[in-house]
């Protein structure tokens, strides 16, 4: 006969910790960030928020300014502004916004006038059937990688918008990102995370960070408004990483021995005519020892010198900012961006998880930081804990992702040094010394000497910052060669022809068809995109 | 090119202008106030600006870019407003011409000898005087359905028995999911604007879709026998 079993079961201490519901989210920070995992997390719990068992509060101090270099965005930020929404009218009106279609990388190979690929942000036609490498390196006939497989760098060329104004609000023609003005995205983001998302928002200096005997962060002292309790904690304290990295310990990884760069230099430049062009593209130009940005925003470029200072002093990045800016960079304001290249060691630990520039940093060569923000932010939010008992089940998941999205990062970075052919500097020599490429990418580019990147090549996960094609447009826009095997192509051969044949009348169509980049995002200004 | 002036009868006293000048294009914008008198023959859509982006309510004349199947049936079917506006402008108040149409030249007379307007332009300054404000009333109409989230693209997908296929993109018609799931305050507010009826004359004129179709069908296969 079965006898009933009885557990000792501390129910009292199951109710006071580790069953306690997570509902109370507090975020620290208001930025770029802040503002973004507060908007994402406040969205996708909005139901319990306005039953009243879920609140997001986001604090922020009133005398810290945020960094707000950012400005460059991944087509990411679409799906996230839809989803917490935000109107792209609104975004555009309201934050200088412009379309971003891929990045222009020039002088990166051999240093020339003419050297520049692009790294465009639709796939290669078919990119799901066939994988066209093999086919473009077997053809020869000279085109590029990228326009021979896509439509994006003859927008580009042509300083095209992806879409027209009768296409709908976040649809393309051609898949897109933003570039954005980061000191009016964050307001942006905090009128619409406060008035329509039911985000509270304290303005107060925190003082103090008052601690359980787990470790657990329990409340905030601030010197304006008291105590904050909460149940989770989103540090998104900038560099300062005041609740992962000072309070929690949590040590920072440094990566400064396989990217270089750890200064920029920032300034903003206006345009000869209201009218002139304004670039679809992010525009990165290889220098000595590091590459300048140049994003064109409706009102102005942001312009910008990444460099080593290990390899240039700061005198020669200023004069060589100033040969790419020209002789008006007299007026204008030059500032000094120190750039600590790495993360943390874990990015969520005891009932804190950092996202932003809190969690770690990397030069903006491929416009990283409001991507990975963005999607630390969803994973808290589709993942958020229960109770304090599945916490760290869920931070354990974060930081396995998370550490491995880093990573991924910190390769895709790397590659567009390491493939470089120039000798002109000790900077470039050293870049392509193996000493400094982490192992996982030399294995992948000796795999990749035979084989090119597709499908199957270790980038497994569901969302990848840097899908193999990013991988194809770097590796065959560098002038890398992978051996072919005819007998292996022969098969697909007649659909690759096919495809790029399609590509070139598509490319022609659209070309004929879309209006300009500074075109359209006046028209988005004056009549606005439909919803529909 | 267009040369659009004011109209006046001293110097436009000898204009003549063809009342039934077909305007060779396959969608052109209606108002409100004649959906109930469309509804009987075309396919009434919504559609984009494609300067603006901007909604707007048109009736559907054919299927290829300057196909207006009803160009050969005169003034046997009633006609959009806009087709049978002809040259004609709104100006203010005041009527204006494009004197660069096609349609100037023969026709009507527009001013008796002693310079009164005849019939025929004062029927164009009555037609005026409701198409004005009918197109305020229809931008309210479409900007209300917007807003509650009642429209919705619409493919139209049609093969002809020649072999041809066509397929029209950028048109929008009503979503009936989303409006059935309307809630109640919202029904009787379309009902008492008018609005509701309007929206079912827009989904009941989609069965014209399939009757243009055959209209173009019975062409084609004209065209081919004639060469045959």
């Amino acid at each position: 006969m079965a006898a009933p079993l009885f557990f000792d079961y501390d129910v009292n201490n199951q109710r006071g910790t580790s069953m306690q519901p997570i509902k109370d989210i507090v975020v620290v920070g208001g930025g770029t960030a802040g503002w973004l995992a507060a908007s994402v997390i406040a969205a996708r719990h909005q139901t319990r928020i306005k039953a009243g068992s879920f609140s997001v509060t986001l604090v922020e101090s009133p005398s810290v300014a945020i960094i707000g270099v950012g400005e460059g965005t991944w087509p990411t930020i679409r799906s996230t502004l839809k989803k917490i929404g935000v109107s792209e009218t609104d975004f555009f009106r309201e934050c200088d916004a412009s379309f971003k279609q891929g990045g222009k990388f020039a002088r990166w190979t051999t240093g020339e006038d003419n050297d520049f690929y692009y790294h465009p942000l639709v796939l290669p036609q078919g990119f799901h059937e066939v994988n066209l490498v093999p086919h473009w390196l077997a053809a020869e006939d000279g085109r590029s990688f990228c326009d021979a497989v896509c439509e994006q760098g003859a927008l580009c060329d042509d300083g095209l918008a992806p879409k027209t104004i009768a296409t709908a609000e976040y649809e393309g023609a051609a898949n897109y990102a933003y570039h954005l003005d980061a000191g009016k995205f964050a307001p942006f983001l905090e009128r619409h995370a406060t008035k329509m998302l039911g985000v509270r928002h304290i303005q107060a200096d925190v003082t103090a960070v008052k601690q359980k005997d787990n470790g657990d962060i329990e409340s905030l002292q601030t010197a304006q408004a008291g105590t904050v309790t909460g149940d989770l904690f989103v540090d998104c304290t900038g560099f300062a990483s005041l609740l992962l990295g000072k309070t929690l310990g949590v040590p920072f990884k440094d990566c400064s021995d396989v990217l270089f760069a750890d200064t920029a230099l920032a300034v903003q430049v206006p345009y000869d005519r209201p009218d002139a062009p304004m670039a679809s593209q992010t525009n990165a130009t290889a220098q000595k020892a590091g590459w300048i940005w140049d994003i064109g925003l409706p009102s102005r470029r942001g312009v910008g010198h990444v460099y080593s200072s290990r390899y240039m002093s700061e005198e020669q990045a200023q004069e060589t900012l100033a040969a790419y800016v020209g002789p008006k960079i007299k007026d204008l304001k030059v500032r000094k961006i120190p750039i600590r290249s790495g993360h943390r060691a874990t990015f969520w630990k005891n009932n804190c998880v950092a996202v932003g520039l809190a969690a770690g940093f990397l030069e903006p060569l491929e416009s990283s930081a409001i991507v990975l923000g963005e999607l630390s932010a969803k994973l808290i939010a589709e993942q958020m804990p229960a109770n304090r008992e599945v916490m760290d089940i869920v931070a354990d998941r974060f930081n396995e992702v998370t550490l491995y999205r880093w990573g991924r990062i910190i390769d895709f970075l790397k590659l567009h040094y390491c493939l470089t052919k120039r000798t002109d500097s000790q900077f470039w020599i050293d870049n392509a010394d193996p000493a400094s490429i982490p192992e996982r990418l030399q294995k992948l580019l000796k795999v990749w000497r035979y084989r090119s990147p597709w499908f199957f090549d270790e980038f497994d996960r569901l969302e990848e910052v840097f899908p193999a094609a990013s991988y194809q447009y770097v590796l065959y826009g560098m002038g890398f060669r992978t051996e072919i095997d005819v007998d292996e192509t022969a098969p697909t051969a007649r659909l690759a022809a096919q495809l790029m044949r399609q590509n070139s009348v598509m490319t022609a169509r659209m070309r004929a068809e879309l209006p300009s980049n500074r075109t359209l995002v006046e028209k988005i200004r004056t009549f606005g995109l439909q919803p529909i | 090119m267009t040369n659009i002036v004011v109209l006046n009868n001293t110097e436009h006293r000898g204009l003549r202008v063809q009342p039934l000048g077909a305007e060779k294009r396959n969608f052109i914008g209606v108002i409100v106030n004649e959906f109930s008198h469309l509804a009987l023959h075309y396919p009434i859509l919504f559609s984009k600006d494609a300067d603006t982006g901007t909604f707007y309510c048109g009736a559907m004349l054919g299927f290829d870019l300057e196909e207006n199947l009803f160009a050969a049936d005169g003034a046997k079917v009633y006609r959009p407003l806009n087709l049978q506006r002809g040259p004609f402008f709104a100006a203010g108040t005041e009527l204006a011409i494009d004197l660069d149409s096609p349609s100037v030249g023969s026709g009507e007379a527009l001013f008796e000898a002693s310079g009164e307007p005849t019939a025929y332009l004062k029927s164009m300054l009555g037609l005026f005087r409701d198409l004005v404000p009918g197109i305020e009333r229809t931008r309210i109409f479409t900007e209300t359905l917007l807003g509650l989230k009642l429209i919705e693209p619409i493919d139209i997908k049609v093969s002809f028995d020649d072999g041809s296929a066509r397929s029209l993109a950028g048109l929008y018609t009503i979503n009936r999911e989303a409006l059935r799931e309307l809630p109640d305050a919202e029904v009787l507010n379309l009902f008492r604007r008018g609005y509701l009826e309007l929206i079912y004359l827009m989904t009941a004129s989609l069965k014209q879709v399939s009757i243009l179709a055959n209209k173009k069908n019975s062409r084609l296969l004209e065209g081919v026998t004639g060469l045959s």
